[in-house]
C-alpha cells in the first residue's frame, strides 16, 4: 500500500537531504521545503497528510507554520523536530495540536513510532468518518422506511375515512345528503347491487326521489341495466365518465354530463359508487352566461372614453381596446412608447415602470401621437394587472383625451392675456380721451372755437378706436355663427374701396383701384370679411403714416379672379416689416404700433379669411412697403372649425 | 422766465394734451417722441423737469434714464412717469413721482408745480 504524502521542513539541507532518504526508504511520497513560507505553498497545492518540520527556523518559525497549518487544514497531521533544550517550545507546539515531537539528532527508530503514531491516528480517523458516514445513511435509510409506512397509514386512514364518511351520510336516511347540497350538480350515492341509496336536493328537485329505486332507471336509450355508468363503475372498478341522456321527474329529457366514483374499503372492495352529474343546457347556459358577461366587459373595454392599452415587463402592448387600435394602432411586440410617442426608447418618466416597481397606480400628463400624426394631450392612469399568485404580469394603461380641456385653458389664457394687453390699450385710449375733454372744455371756456374742434377730432378718433377694439374683442371672445350670404365681388370691392379712398385722403395718401369686370358672386359673410380687409387697409395706411422717408404715398388694390379663387391685392409703400415683423403678424397680441394696436386685428383678419377657407401671403421689404394677397375660394369647400 | 417741461412721449394725442395742459399752466413745453429724439432735446435745451412714457417704440423709458443718470449736469432734471404699465412704479426709483394713465391733471400740475414752482 502507497504511504501517505509526507512534507519535511527544514532550512537546513542536510536534514532535508537525510530525512528525504530514510521516508522514501519507508514507502512515504516525500516533499521538501527549505521554509515555512514554501511550506505553506506546497502544503496548499498537495496537501500532505504529515508535516515534518524544524521548530526553529528564519523567518517563519516551526510554532508559527503550525498554527497556520491548523487553521487551514486541521486533518494535516504535525510532527515537530525540536532541540535540546526546546522542551518549553515543545511542549506549547503540543498545545497547539502538534501530533508529535523528535529530538535532534534525529533518530530513526523513534522517528519510526512518531510515524506509527501519526499513522495510528489518521486511521483511526478515517473509521470514525466512516462510521459517521454509515450512520447518517443508516439514518436516513431508516427515515424513509417510517416515512414509507407513514404515508401508507395516512392513505389508509384517509381512504377509511372517506369511505365511513360516505357510508355514514348515505346511511343517515336523507339527513346527512343535505351536505351535498350546496353541490350545483346532482350528486347520488349507489349501492353495489345498483339501489340507489342517497340523492342531494338537487337531484330530488329536478329528477324526483328516487332512492331505493334502481341506479339505471333515468337513464334513457339503455337497454339493459348492466350499461348504466353506475353499473359500469362496479364492474370495471374505476370511475366512468360521459354524456348521457335521462328523463326528469316530469318524463321530460335532460342531457347530462356524469362522472361517477368508486368508494373502496379497507380490503379494497368497491362498497359504494358516487355518481355526480350536471345538465348540459345548463351548463351551456352557465359558459353562456360567462361569455356574455366576458362580452360585456369587453364592450364596456372597448367603450370608455379613454384609450386602455396592457403592457407586459418589456412594456410590448399585449392588449388595446378599439378605440386605441383606431386611433393609435399597433402590432404584435410594438411597444407603448413607439406608438405613443414615435421613440424608439423608453421614455424617461414612465409610469408603466413605476407600477410593475411597487404595484401602486401612477398617473401623468403627456402629448401623444396618433397615426395621422395628430397630436392629442392625455392624462395617462395605470394600473396594476396580477396573476393568482398576486404578481404583477401586466400594466394596465389608460390615456384619457384631455385635448379639449387643454384648448379651453389655452383660450382662457389667453383670454388673460387679452385682458392685460387691452387693458393697457384702454388706459391709453382713455388718456387721450381725458387730453380732447381737456380741450374742449378749456376751448369753451376761452371761446376759443379752433380748441374744441380740434378736441372733438381727437374724441371722435378714440371713440372709433375704442368701438374697433370693443367689437375685435367680441369677435375673439364669442364664436360668432358666420352668416353666409352670395355677395357680387366688385360691388363688395367698390364699397370698400370708397370707404378706405376717405380714409386715405385725410392723410394725403392716394388709392388706386383695379378690378377684374364681371367676376360674378363668392359665398362669404359680408359683415366680417369686409371687417378682416378694412383691418388690412388700415394697417397699410398706418404703414404710410408710419414712413416718413418718401414724400408721397399711395395704395393699389387689385381684385382679379384665378380660377375658383377671388384674390384681393392690397399694397402700399409705407414703412414695410422686417422678417421678424412678418412672421409674428398674424400671432395674437403682436402689434407693432405702440399705443395704437391691441394685437387683435390681423389675428382676426386671418382667422376670418381661414373662416372662409382662404389664405393671406404678406411680402414685405423695411422702407419699401407691404403686400397683402387675401385669396378667398368662390365655393367654400369645408368650413374648418 | 417760464420752467420749460419735456414731454417725452410717443402717442400725438398724448403730448398734444399735454403740452395743452402745461401752455394753460404757465409753462413752457419741449416735445419728443421717443427717447433717442429726448436725449437730443434734453441737451440743447436743458429743461427744468420731463414726463416720461415708458413704451416707446425707438427708446423706450427707462433706457432714456439710465444714460441721462450718467450725465453729471443731466442727472439732477426732476422725472415724472406717466405711463400705462402696471407695475411702472418700480421701473425707476429716483422719479419724483409715477403717474399712472389715465391720470387726473389736477394731480399732475401739483406735483409740477411742487417740483419746479409755478
Amino acid at each position: 500500500m502507497m504511504k501517505h504524502s509526507i512534507l519535511i521542513v527544514d532550512d537546513e539541507q542536510d536534514i532535508r537531504d537525510v530525512l528525504n532518504i530514510s521516508l522514501s526508504d519507508l514507502g512515504y511520497h516525500v516533499l521538501t521545503a527549505e521554509s515555512g513560507e514554501k511550506a505553506l505553498e506546497i502544503i496548499d497545492q498537495f496537501n500532505p497528510a504529515i508535516v515534518l518540520t524544524d521548530i526553529k527556523m528564519p523567518g517563519m518559525s516551526g510554532i508559527d507554520l503550525l498554527k497556520a497549518i491548523k487553521r487551514r487544514a486541521s486533518d494535516t497531521e504535525v510532527i515537530m523536530i525540536t532541540g535540546h533544550g526546546d522542551m518549553e517550545l515543545a511542549i506549547q507546539s503540543l498545545k497547539l495540536n502538534a501530533t508529535d515531537f523528535i529530538t535532534k539528532p534525529i533518530n530513526d527508530d523513534i522517528l519510526d513510532i512518531s510515524l506509527k503514531k501519526v499513522e495510528e491516528k489518521i486511521a483511526m480517523r478515517r473509521q470514525i468518518q466512516q462510521y459517521t458516514q454509515n450512520l447518517e445513511k443508516l439514518v436516513e435509510d431508516q427515515a424513509a422506511r417510517l416515512i414509507e409506512i407513514e404515508r401508507i397509514q395516512v392513505v389508509d386512514q384517509l381512504v377509511h375515512g372517506m369511505t365511513s364518511t360516505i357510508k355514514h351520510i348515505a346511511n343517515q336516511d336523507n339527513q346527512g345528503i343535505t351536505f351535498l347540497n350546496d353541490f350545483p350538480w346532482f350528486v347520488s350515492i349507489h349501492s353495489p347491487n345498483l339501489k340507489i341509496l342517497a340523492v342531494n336536493q338537487p337531484y330530488k328537485e329536478k329528477l324526483g326521489n328516487t332512492i331505493g329505486k334502481n341506479s339505471g332507471d333515468i337513464y334513457k336509450n339503455i337497454e339493459k341495466s348492466s350499461e348504466s355508468p353506475i353499473a359500469q363503475t362496479f364492474l370495471k372498478g374505476q370511475s366512468v365518465q360521459g354524456k348521457y341522456l335521462i328523463h326528469d321527474k316530469n318524463g321530460h329529457s335532460m342531457p347530462i354530463m356524469v362522472y361517477t366514483l368508486p368508494v373502496r374499503n379497507s380490503s379494497n372492495t368497491i362498497t359504494l359508487a358516487l355518481e355526480i352529474s350536471v345538465n348540459v343546457i345548463e351548463r351551456e347556459r352557465l359558459a353562456q352566461e360567462l361569455k356574455h358577461s366576458q362580452k360585456k366587459y369587453q364592450k364596456l373595454f372597448d367603450d370608455v372614453p379613454c384609450y386602455i392599452a396592457v403592457l407586459n415587463r418589456s412594456f410590448q402592448i399585449t392588449n388595446a381596446n378599439k378605440r386605441f387600435i383606431k386611433d393609435f394602432g399597433y402590432q404584435e411586440g410594438d411597444h407603448c412608447y413607439r406608438v405613443f410617442k414615435h421613440r424608439q426608447a423608453q421614455c424617461t418618466e414612465c409610469p408603466v415602470a413605476n407600477t410593475f416597481k411597487d404595484g401602486k397606480s401612477y398617473h401623468t400628463e403627456t402629448v401623444v401621437t396618433a397615426n395621422d400624426n395628430k397630436q392629442y394631450h392625455v392624462l395617462i392612469r395605470t394600473a396594476p394587472i396580477r396573476n393568482t399568485d398576486g404578481d404583477i404580469i401586466e400594466v394596465m394603461e389608460m390615456a384619457t383625451d384631455i385635448t379639449q380641456i387643454r384648448e379651453l385653458q389655452d383660450h382662457l389664457s389667453s383670454l388673460g392675456l387679452l385682458i392685460g394687453s387691452v387693458s393697457h390699450s384702454i388706459k391709453g385710449l382713455l388718456t387721450g380721451l381725458d387730453g380732447g375733454m381737456y380741450l374742449i372744455s378749456s376751448g369753451i371756456e376761452r371761446q376759443t372755437f379752433d380748441r374744441v374742434k380740434e378736441g372733438w377730432t381727437i374724441v371722435q378718433l378714440l371713440v372709433g378706436r375704442i368701438q374697433k377694439m370693443v367689437q375685435d374683442i367680441l369677435f375673439y371672445a364669442k364664436e360668432r355663427e358666420l352668416k353666409w350670404e352670395s355677395v357680387d365681388v366688385i360691388e363688395f370691392a367698390n364699397e370698400l374701396a370708397t370707404m378706405m379712398r376717405t380714409e386715405a385722403s385725410k392723410h394725403g395718401i392716394s388709392l388706386s383701384c383695379k378690378f377684374h369686370e364681371s367676376i360674378g358672386t363668392f359665398t362669404i359673410d359680408r359683415g366680417v370679411v369686409h371687417s378682416a380687409l378694412v383691418n388690412i387697409f388700415e394697417n397699410a395706411i398706418d404703414a404710410c403714416l408710419a414712413d416718413k422717408n418718401k414724400p408721397d404715398h399711395h395704395i393699389r388694390f387689385n381684385v382679379l379672379i384665378e380660377k375658383d379663387t377671388i384674390v384681393f391685392d392690397i399694397q402700399d409703400n409705407g414703412i414695410g416689416m422686417d422678417q421678424e415683423t412678418k412672421e409674428k403678424i398674424f400671432t395674437l397680441f403682436f402689434s407693432s404700433k405702440g399705443h395704437r394696436g391691441t394685437g387683435l386685428g390681423m389675428f382676426i383678419s386671418n382667422k376670418i379669411i381661414q373662416q372662409h377657407g382662404g389664405t393671406i401671403q404678406v411680402t414685405s421689404e423695411p422702407n419699401h412697403g407691404t403686400r397683402f394677397i387675401i385669396n378667398i375660394p368662390i365655393i367654400i369647400k369645408h368650413i374648418p372649425e | 422766465m417760464a420752467k420749460k417741461v419735456l414731454i417725452i412721449d410717443d402717442d400725438p394725442i398724448i403730448i398734444k394734451y399735454l403740452t395743452t395742459l402745461f401752455h394753460d399752466n404757465g409753462y413752457e413745453t419741449l416735445v419728443a417722441n421717443d427717447g433717442l429724439e429726448g436725449m437730443t432735446v434734453l441737451k440743447s435745451e436743458k429743461p427744468d423737469l420731463i414726463t416720461l412714457d415708458l413704451e416707446m417704440p425707438e427708446e423706450w423709458g427707462p433706457r432714456f434714464y439710465r444714460k441721462m443718470a450718467k450725465e453729471s449736469e443731466l442727472k439732477d432734471i426732476p422725472v415724472i412717469v406717466i405711463s400705462g404699465l402696471s407695475g411702472s412704479q418700480y421701473s425707476i426709483k429716483k422719479a419724483v413721482a409715477t403717474i399712472k394713465k389715465p391720470f387726473d391733471k389736477e394731480e399732475l400740475l401739483k406735483i409740477v408745480k411742487q417740483t419746479i414752482g409755478e
